[in-house]
């Protein structure tokens, strides 16, 4: 598979303080890839020196095998935190500025402010939109010349229950399309909902970089303890359904298909002469990953 | 470079500010125009000397050829109110993270330079008109004995006048950039403009060091025409080589420009 983006040993530094340090990723090809962090952990950085507006320290990044130019940047669509418009001009306007910069007519224009919702209000200058309609007419400017890839820092940043569904759905419907999505994001379920790869940055540093499946939602985690543990599990390892047992500190963590019922499984282990003294099942199988990759190499 | 000039005039169509300073700019320029009248029958009352020698009534303020020169004077003083919008126009765009926003959208840093440079020969060459067609009207009404050779004697003044406007509108948006913040930027430009360099300049001895700094080299270009009325000599007419030093800053604040915004994070 191709790299849309590949960078090698990016860096930045502001100072003392190493925003960035020595960032070797790629990023392939029609992938939805999510970059994950703690606050101030490099990801806007990151973004910022991937869409030139922040000189890097050292290092390098290359678009499609093209390096930074322009008309690279013209085939992406990006939100870099806050959305960023002429407050003075209307939602149209703008957007007709972004049709010009990214050498694009304006037949999209309508399109695009209807996808997200803001049509009726295309004629209301920008500084008169609310929080969310912003965030939605920043979205609207990163759809606007069908990218290639689109770069969304925070996308669902003020949105309410129902634009952050949207924004789930239309980050899948253009992932389905064969584009690449790089998302950067807190909101773990949102990631994990959405992705196919990740990566873990903390403290400029890359942690992790790999496939979101091994922790697909498909899959049900448990977390289980007993009276005799270690027993446990060996006679874990021998269950057929499960597809991998882990010792998690005091606890047991497995592994089941998403269909199991808990209930048999606790039937087996009761039969085999153990007394269950925790049971839990872990939802969230993505944000465990993240916070243990944290603390591992803390 | 189409592209590039719509792009401005997107910017600009609903753009408050532009219309205001644009219309005070404009307006500011008739009144003083207009009023020279009052500043001809004070030069009567006041300069004694002057009134002794020549009658103000037949001094030919608005009249070809002299009006090119003393209009084009007049109107250089009010260059700071375009100064103003395009200061307001690029720490907007710095302020309101538009800048970092048609980078990231596929602008290149020189693209951007160019859209505003057209900016400020499009506020040059419509203010440089404006000023041609109200002297060639005042002229034309003015002038008792009208003669095709009066009428284009120092009209040169006029790309002179474009030259200088754009000059200080490139000066004003080399400061805007340097200094991000609005209010600051002017206060800048104007403490500078006002004091720093005439002070700097009084202090200079020799004459050709003085028209070494920018504003004075700016400014330059259209040396003050009244003397002549008090038959003192002028310079009447467009130097080449205050042309050259003009051309000269403007190629360095272009390439400062080009280095600041190459150089910084947006
Ligand atoms: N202009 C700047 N000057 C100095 N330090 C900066 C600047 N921009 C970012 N930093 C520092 O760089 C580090 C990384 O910041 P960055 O914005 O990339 O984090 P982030 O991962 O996007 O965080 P968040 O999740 O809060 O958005 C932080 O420590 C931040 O303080
Ligand atoms: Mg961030």
């Amino acid at each position: 598979m191709n790299n849309v983006v590949t960078t090698h040993g990016l860096t930045k530094h502001y100072g003392r303080i190493r925003a960035v340090n020595d960032l070797t990723l790629d990023i392939p090809e029609k992938s939805v890839f999510g970059i994950l962090g703690p606050n101030g952990s490099g990801k806007t950085t990151t973004l910022g020196m991937l869409l030139d507006v922040i000189n890097p320290t050292s290092g390098t990044y290359s678009w499609f095998g093209n390096f930074s130019k322009k008309e690279n940047r013209q085939k992406i669509g990006s939100i870099l935190e806050t959305p960023s418009f002429y407050p003075y001009l209307s939602a149209l306007d703008n957007l007709k500025i972004i049709a010009e910069i990214k050498g694009i007519g304006y037949e999209n224009i309508g399109e695009v402010l209807k996808i997200t919702g803001l049509y009726d209000r295309r004629f209301s200058s920008f500084r008169t939109y609310s929080l969310g309609m912003k965030q939605r007419l920043a979205l609207a400017s990163a759809l606007l010349c069908d990218p290639l890839v689109m770069i969304l820092d925070e996308p669902t940043n003020g949105l309410d229950p129902r634009g952050i569904a949207e924004i789930r759905e239309l980050i899948r419907k253009i992932a389905g399309q064969g584009k690449t999505i790089i998302l950067a994001s807190h909101l773990l379920d949102e990631v994990q909902k959405v992705c196919t790869h990740f990566a873990v940055l903390n403290k400029g540093r890359l942690m992790y970089s790999g496939l979101v499946n091994e922790t697909h939602h498909d899959e049900l985690q448990l977390e289980i303890s007993s009276d005799k543990n270690s027993e446990l599990f060996t006679l874990l390892k021998t269950f057929p359904d499960i597809k991998k047992v882990e010792i998690s500190g005091e606890m047991l963590v497995i592994t089941l298909p998403g269909s199991y019922a808990i209930s048999d499984l606790s039937r087996f282990v009761f039969e085999n002469g153990f007394v269950i003294t925790h049971l839990v099942a872990m939802k969230k199988s993505l944000e465990s990953q993240f916070l243990e990759i944290l603390n591992e190499k803390a | 470079m189409k592209r590039l000039i719509h792009i401005e005039l997107l910017k600009i169509k609903s753009n408050a500010s532009f219309w205001i300073l644009v219309s005070l700019h404009i307006g500011i320029i008739l009144l003083v125009v207009l009023s020279g009248k009052v500043f001809l029958h004070s030069l009567s009352i006041n300069g004694e000397n002057i009134s002794n020698m020549v009658d103000p009534d037949s001094i030919p303020l608005y009249q070809f050829p002299d009006i090119w020169h003393n209009i084009t004077y007049v109107a250089s003083f009010l260059k700071f109110i375009l100064a103003i919008y395009m200061i307001i126009s690029i720490t907007s765009e710095i302020s309101y993270d538009t800048l970092r926003q048609n980078i990231m959208n596929g602008m290149s840093r020189t693209d951007f330079i160019i859209s505003k440079l057209f900016l400020i020969v499009w506020l040059a060459l419509g203010s440089a008109l404006f000023i041609f067609f109200t002297g060639l009207i005042i002229g034309i009404i003015s002038t008792p004995d009208l003669q095709f050779h009066d009428m284009i004697k120092y009209s040169g003044f006029i790309p002179a006048y474009f030259l200088q406007l754009t000059a200080y509108l490139i000066f004003a948006l080399l400061i805007g950039l340097l200094i991000k913040k609005t209010g600051l930027a002017m206060g800048l430009l104007f403490l500078y403009t006002l004091i720093v360099e005439p002070i700097i300049v009084f202090r200079v001895k020799t004459d050709w060091i003085k028209g070494l700094f920018p504003n004075r080299a700016i400014n330059n270009l259209i040396h003050m025409p009244f003397g002549k009325y008090a038959l003192r000599e002028v310079q009447d007419y467009v130097a080449f080589k205050e042309v050259i030093i003009v051309l000269v800053y403007m190629a360095l604040f272009i390439y400062c420009i080009y280095l600041l915004l190459k150089k910084r994070d947006l």
